[in-house]
């Protein structure tokens, strides 16, 4: 059972486990977290998210950290998966995901994508589904965060400051954003910046890997780490999959790029 | 000498490739079509020789090709903790 205490030294038929800064500890009732070296714990029991020992005196930021890990954690036990990844509706209710590292262009191309009149599954992740019908991808509620130092390309911006308590180390603010609750996958598009536009297809294990790589929530050994990963392999498998290499055009292009992929 | 895939190993086989995943080490890897094959093999407790014979076979590729290109896959599996020495 899910002990208080260091989820490292909880005795029972469970197991320890770490991932990031997470000290993890799961067992039939469900998984305990704890946020290393020093902070609070948030356990994962029944389906419900319960706050445990030192959560309270946690820092605001840390306590997001630790409830959104918990939120990954119990999605999986219900056969949704979180993936790195933005998320973006287009006027026909398609879903698009956008891949890439960090700074690769996904919260960028998604706000352009928003004011072309696409709808926001999520900025920063999303939370896919295997269905009859394919991959459906739910909303990942999470502000949508946008440079300012696009305020050239989307006069918007301009002035806006940070609301408080919104921390951004590239300095980006929270934008508005029609949110869709859900949408069937219809492709999925790893970006990288580069002095030219192209958009080329690639292969499904190219795909995988790279989800993998980007996705490292996968990795956690919580019992659902195989289901996680036939998630990602029908995504990469059934799905038609782009390299979208992009300039500052794509800013007020990447709707038609997109759309005329798949066409 | 057979092999089998490691306790903390996951794998996800596609139509171009595989992508191995060890959940204690963190560590994953890909494969493409010939490497993949000759995971399925090891998967199936074939030896090194019964691999290279079925790599030639399939792939009409000369025995030291095969043979090459098996060990690379088997010693990068074997960095990665993917497979281990099956001693039965």
């Amino acid at each position: 059972m899910l002990r208080g205490g260091s989820p490292t030294a909880a005795a029972g038929p469970g197991f320890a486990w770490r991932a990031g800064p997470i000290d993890a500890y799961t067992d039939d009732d469900g998984t305990l977290l704890r946020l290393m070296p020093d902070g609070g714990a948030l356990a994962v029991r029944g389906g419900r998210l319960q706050r445990a020992g030192g959560y309270a005196e946690t820092a605001r930021a840390d306590r997001q950290f630790l409830a959104r890990v918990g939120a990954i954690i119990r999605l999986r036990a219900r056969g949704r998966f979180h993936v790195h990844a933005a998320g973006v509706a287009d006027p026909r209710g398609r879903g698009w995901l956008l891949a890439g590292e960090n700074g690769a262009g996904k919260s960028t191309l998604a706000y352009a994508l928003t004011r072309a009149g696409w709808m926001l599954l999520g900025d920063d992740g999303v939370i896919i589904e295997r269905t009859d019908h394919g991959i459906v991808a739910h909303a990942w509620r999470e502000p949508l965060a946008v440079s300012r130092a696009l305020s050239s390309e989307f006069p918007e911006l301009a002035g806006r400051e940070a609301p408080p308590g919104f921390a951004d180390a590239r300095d980006r603010i929270p934008m508005r954003a029609a949110i869709a609750q859900r949408a069937p996958v219809a492709a999925l598009v790893f970006l990288r910046r580069g002095e030219r536009d192209a958009i080329t297809p690639i292969s499904p294990a190219e795909a995988l890997a790279q989800l993998v790589r980007q996705s490292s929530w996968v990795l956690m050994p919580d019992g659902h780490a195989e289901a996680h990963l036939a998630a990602l392999r029908d995504l990469a498998e059934r799905t038609p999959r782009f390299l979208l290499t992009h300039t500052s055009r794509q800013l007020h292009e990447i709707a038609s790029t997109l759309t005329g992929a798949l066409a | 000498m057979r092999y089998r895939a490691a306790p903390d190993a996951l794998a996800a086989t596609l139509s171009d490739g595989a992508v191995l995943l060890n959940l204690r080490t963190k560590r994953y890897f890909s494969l493409n079509e010939t490497g993949t094959r000759i995971w399925q093999l090891l998967l199936e407790g074939r030896t090194e020789e019964e691999i290279v014979h079925a790599l030639t076979a399939e792939y009409d590729v000369p025995d030291t090709v095969a043979r090459d290109e098996m060990r690379t896959v088997i010693a990068s599996l074997r960095d990665c903790a993917l497979i281990e020495h099956d001693p039965s």
